[in-house]
């Protein structure tokens, strides 16, 4: 009997805490669709140049951003696609940002991952899109050359003139992609 | 054997016609000529040939000498050659006619002759039967010429076969004379005859002094016209046409001259009786003159002349019912007084189909005299209700109302004032008498009471008028919407009652503002009849805006209460506290108060912070009434006006020259608006403008200078403006919102689709304040911004222009 009856306690307290589980979430979700919500009307609403970002489809955790290249830059004309994939704890953990365009950059590697500290270690819940991609399209002006991502980037980057040019042949290449 | 010339010389004789010629009157012929003639044309046994060749030669006559004879009188210049060309029109041609009675004595003329001719011709019958004798019946029968009304059908035939263009204008002329001679003596139709055009002197009917009146000697010349006429079996067709066209000439006439204009009574029956007893009577005298002489035939015409009625009543009702829709724009306008122009419309529409032709000519109608833009929206909005109530009178099916209004309500909605009308028309006594309407109550209620009705009544069951377009029919047809009332026609020119309503809070608060006073009576009995209408959800925040204002008094009663306050008060101040939640928009000017003034506000809000707790007041400055007494020289001026216009003649209180830029930086308001205020001021003789840009304090009444008096704008007005933002400057900015979201949108996702714009639009842009937004509405807007170059739109997907 005890045998019998004891899986079913265990299950029910698992199913108990399984329900904590799956209903934390759930909450957390709604919270975090709604700060989403906000962060889009804000972001829409400030209509700033250079920086967009929009839900890609109905799931409003994943959006598309798109920046320019920051004037006065070699990148200055160019324009990139970024995928931001939030998760259900945002914007207490920092949401992926990689590029989608691919991008010659110190700090960005072939894939589109970027290497940004306040995508990393320091990233803080005051942080949102507005910011993230305010800070990515300043960080393709002012790499961190310390810690690259792609080696050959940052070892011609103190040669802008050279770098400038095989970015354009680069892209020239990448065109189609 | 025999002398054939003589015998040629006997026969010529008996049948002068032989000869190719027609004789004047014939002469008597010795009965031994006969016997001469007969004796040997029986010897030849060709006494049939003989007729037969007689009958030719008759017919060559007839078609070679007689007929053309007839046509020259008519040929050349009896009818102006410019008028030959427009032959087409008969009636136009008839009454253009510069000298009708020269061509009513040609016409006699030419009859008389024919006549006489026809006479001599008709000489020839008895006497070949005669020749022939009795006991040749062979003879007689094969000779055509012996048939009945051979002659007659000869003439016929070659007359008509010859017969000029211009000739149906003649006897067109000629029955007008006669029509004339006629009206005039039966005294009958004196009146429509333009009996005016002619000088006293001169004789209605022959246009002759009065003294040498020939009326009678005409009268009598016509009615031998129409004898000989009918003998000669030509009256049907040599004047048959001309007379239809001649009769409905004088109808057009007719009706043009007693009904032109007159909506308030009923013409049908006036027209049937004078259609009757006039143009049936004078037909009757043209077809029946000869009856008294040959009564055998007695029946024959009245059928002909009951057949003309038939036709000639039917031309009437539809010229009838042309006339009153030509003037169905003016009947509309007079309703209801013109219900009885409407009724004798019915009653034709009911014999003739005339209903495309209605629609097509009210709408063209509309659209020349109320659809442009010189016409107030007002006096549209007051035709479109005076073509609802008039064409439902007319047709109760709603099928025509609805085509011919359509036009106008495209055009009203493309009026920015026309809600705002719509609402003024509702709420205040108006031309439109929507007030009025409303205060009937009782909404249609959709469906509900209508399905039933369609089943338990089908006996009454109607169906759909036809000539109306069946696609237009399939659209917009459910019975319901056909037969809502005004008010909903109205409403239903913006498909929306949300729009409506928000233009009528917006004139709620207009009102609310402009009259501190209001007749809250009054405005409570309107919110509830439109809450009846529109219901409750739709007025709550009107509800709410009415409370605000009672609620405003008694804490205004309060504050006024409180001793505290009350102490150093320089000036009473009333306060209206709004919810800014419920109130429309303000529109965004702005006015600093002196320093002196705002203290005494902070006064009041701190009473009502005490009062209240927890909460505060925004004055909003710009809105509200100042009664100010004005202390100048020896005149003291005691007013309520606009804060504005305090303020400023407040600064002139301390200074008394200011310019323009400097008063516009202290009290904050732009220097153009600022000047459209202080113009009340220089109209008062207040203020001047001494020179350019920079205003002066009049301490004397003095006059004004010329420039001045020109340069005064109506400042008056001024005050009439409105301090809500108007709906659709409230729509602009909601659509601003949205376009952000589209211009975000598609800086991220490239291209889209309308419908998945749409899709994303209510995922993510509807919270930013719950705005409902249609595809149709956004495509709209979507084509707006591809029109100003801000989209591009191919292939189904859009996109931003770079």
């Amino acid at each position: 009997m005890a045998q019998n009856i004891s899986p079913e306690q265990s299950g029910g307290a698992g199913g108990s805490t399984k329900h904590t589980d799956d209903s934390m979430p759930v909450k957390d979700n709604h919270a975090v669709s709604k700060r989403l919500h906000k962060e889009l009307m804000n972001l829409m609403m400030a209509n700033e140049k250079g920086i967009s970002a929009f839900p890609d489809g109905e799931n409003i955790f994943k959006w598309v951003g798109t920046i320019a290249g920051p004037l006065n830059t070699v990148y200055a004309g160019q324009t990139y696609r970024l995928s931001l994939d939030f998760p259900n704890s945002y914007p207490y953990a920092a949401p992926v940002v990689k590029f989608l365009t691919s991008c010659f950059h110190p700090n960005v590697d072939l894939q589109g991952s970027i290497c940004l500290d306040i995508l990393k270690d320091k990233w803080s819940a005051l942080y949102d899109v507005r910011t993230i991609l305010l800070s990515i399209q300043s960080l393709l002006g002012e790499p961190n050359n310390e810690s690259p991502l792609n080696a050959q980037a940052a070892m011609m980057w103190n040669d802008q003139k050279e770098y400038k040019k095989y970015l354009d042949a680069f892209y020239e290449k990448h065109k189609d992609t | 054997m025999c002398d054939f010339g003589a015998l040629w010389q006997d026969v010529l004789k008996i049948f002068p016609v032989l000869g190719g010629v027609i004789p004047g009157t014939a002469e008597p012929v010795e009965e031994t000529l006969y016997e001469n003639v007969r004796r040997h044309l029986q010897q030849l046994g060709s006494m049939e040939t003989f007729a037969a060749i007689l009958d030719l030669e008759i017919q060559s006559v007839i078609r070679n000498v007689l007929a053309p004879k007839f046509w020259k009188h008519f040929h050349g210049d009896s009818v102006p050659t410019d008028l030959q060309t427009c032959i087409k029109d008969q009636a136009l041609v008839i009454e253009a006619l510069p000298d009708k009675n020269k061509l009513f004595s040609q016409f006699i003329d030419a009859i008389n002759e024919l006549y006489f001719s026809f006479n001599s011709l008709m000489q020839v019958k008895p006497r070949l039967e005669h020749l022939i004798g009795t006991e040749n019946s062979s003879a007689l029968n094969s000779a055509k010429l012996l048939h009945e009304d051979s002659i007659k059908s000869y003439l016929r035939d070659s007359l008509l076969s010859q017969l000029p263009p211009a000739f149906s204008v003649v006897v067109g002329a000629f029955y007008w004379v006669h029509f004339k001679l006629y009206t005039k003596a039966s005294h009958l139709a004196l009146t429509t005859v333009d009996s005016e055009v002619f000088d006293e002197l001169l004789c209605v009917g022959c246009n002759f002094d009065v003294e040498q009146c020939c009326c009678l000697r005409l009268t009598e010349m016509v009615n031998k016209t129409n004898m000989k006429l009918f003998e000669m079996n030509l009256i049907d067709r040599l004047t048959g046409s001309a007379l239809t066209s001649l009769i409905k000439l004088k109808i057009k006439e007719h009706i043009n001259d007693t009904c032109q204009g007159i909506f308030d009574r009923s013409h049908l029956k006036q027209l049937e009786k004078w259609l009757a007893d006039v143009i049936m009577t004078w037909l009757k005298s043209i077809f029946t003159e000869w009856q008294t002489k040959d009564n055998a035939k007695e029946a024959e015409a009245p059928a002909s002349v009951q057949s003309f009625k038939v036709k000639l009543t039917y031309y009437m009702y539809e010229t009838f019912a042309q006339s009153v829709i030509g003037q169905f724009f003016s009947i509309i306008i007079d309703y209801p007084d013109s219900i009885p122009a409407i009724d004798d419309l019915k009653i034709c529409m009911e014999k003739i189909d005339m209903r495309v032709y209605l629609t097509e000519s009210l709408r063209s109608s509309l659209e020349a005299r109320i659809l442009h833009p010189g016409v107030n929206t007002m006096d549209i909005l007051t035709g479109y209700v005076a073509a609802i109530k008039a064409i439902r009178h007319l047709d109760q099916s709603g099928v025509i109302l609805e085509m011919v209004t359509a036009p106008i309500k495209d055009y009203l909605r493309k009026r920015s004032d026309t809600v705002r009308r719509v609402v003024t028309g509702l709420t205040e006594e108006g031309p439109t008498d929507l007030s009025e309407e409303l205060a009937k109550g009782e909404s249609i209620k959709d469906g509900k009471d209508s399905g039933p009705d369609e089943f338990s009544n089908w006996e009454n069951w109607e169906p759909d008028p036809f000539g109306i377009d069946a696609n237009l029919m399939k659209y917009n047809s459910s019975k319901i919407m056909r037969s809502a009332d005004i008010i909903s026609m109205v409403v239903d020119i913006y498909g929306s009652k949300e729009l409506f309503m928000t233009e009528y809070r917006n004139l709620m608060a207009d009102r609310l503002l402009a009259h501190l006073d209001f007749n809250s009576e009054k405005e409570i009995r309107n919110l509830e009849l439109l809450k009846i209408r529109f219901g409750e959800s739709l007025l709550h925040s009107c509800e709410v805006m009415l409370k605000d204002v009672t609620d405003s008094k008694r804490i205004n009663a309060h504050i006024h209460g409180d001793g505290n306050v009350n102490e150093n008060q320089l000036f009473d101040i009333s306060s209206l506290i709004i919810s800014a939640q419920f109130w429309p928009s303000f529109n965004k000017e702005s006015l600093q108060l002196p320093e002196e003034i705002e203290n005494e506000f902070k006064k009041y809000t701190k009473a009502y912070e005490g009062y209240k707790g927890n909460r505060t007041l925004n004055w909003r400055t710009v809105t509200g009434r100042v009664n100010i007494v004005i202390e100048i020289g020896d005149r003291t001026l005691d007013m309520v006006v606009s804060p504005t216009l305090a303020v400023i003649i407040y600064h002139f209180q301390n200074k008394s020259e200011w310019a323009i830029e400097e008063l516009s930086s202290i009290t904050k308001v732009p220097a153009s608006a600022l000047r459209r205020r202080i113009s009340f001021w220089q109209n008062h003789g207040l203020i001047s403008e001494s020179s350019p840009g920079v205003f002066t304090l009049l301490e004397k009444e003095t006059e004004k200078s010329q420039f001045e008096e020109m340069s005064l704008a109506e400042a008056d007005e001024e005050d009439l403006e409105s301090a809500m933002a108007s709906a659709s400057d409230q729509r602009e900015e909601e659509l601003q919102v949205f376009w952000s979201y589209i211009v975000g949108m598609l800086t991220n996702l490239d291209s889209m689709p309308i419908d998945r714009i749409h899709q994303m639009l209510k995922l993510f842009a509807s919270h930013s304040g719950g705005v409902e937004f249609t595809q149709d509405e956004l495509k709209h807007f979507l084509q707006r911004k591809v029109r100003e170059h801000k989209l591009l739109f191919s292939g189904g997907v859009y996109q931003l222009a770079k």
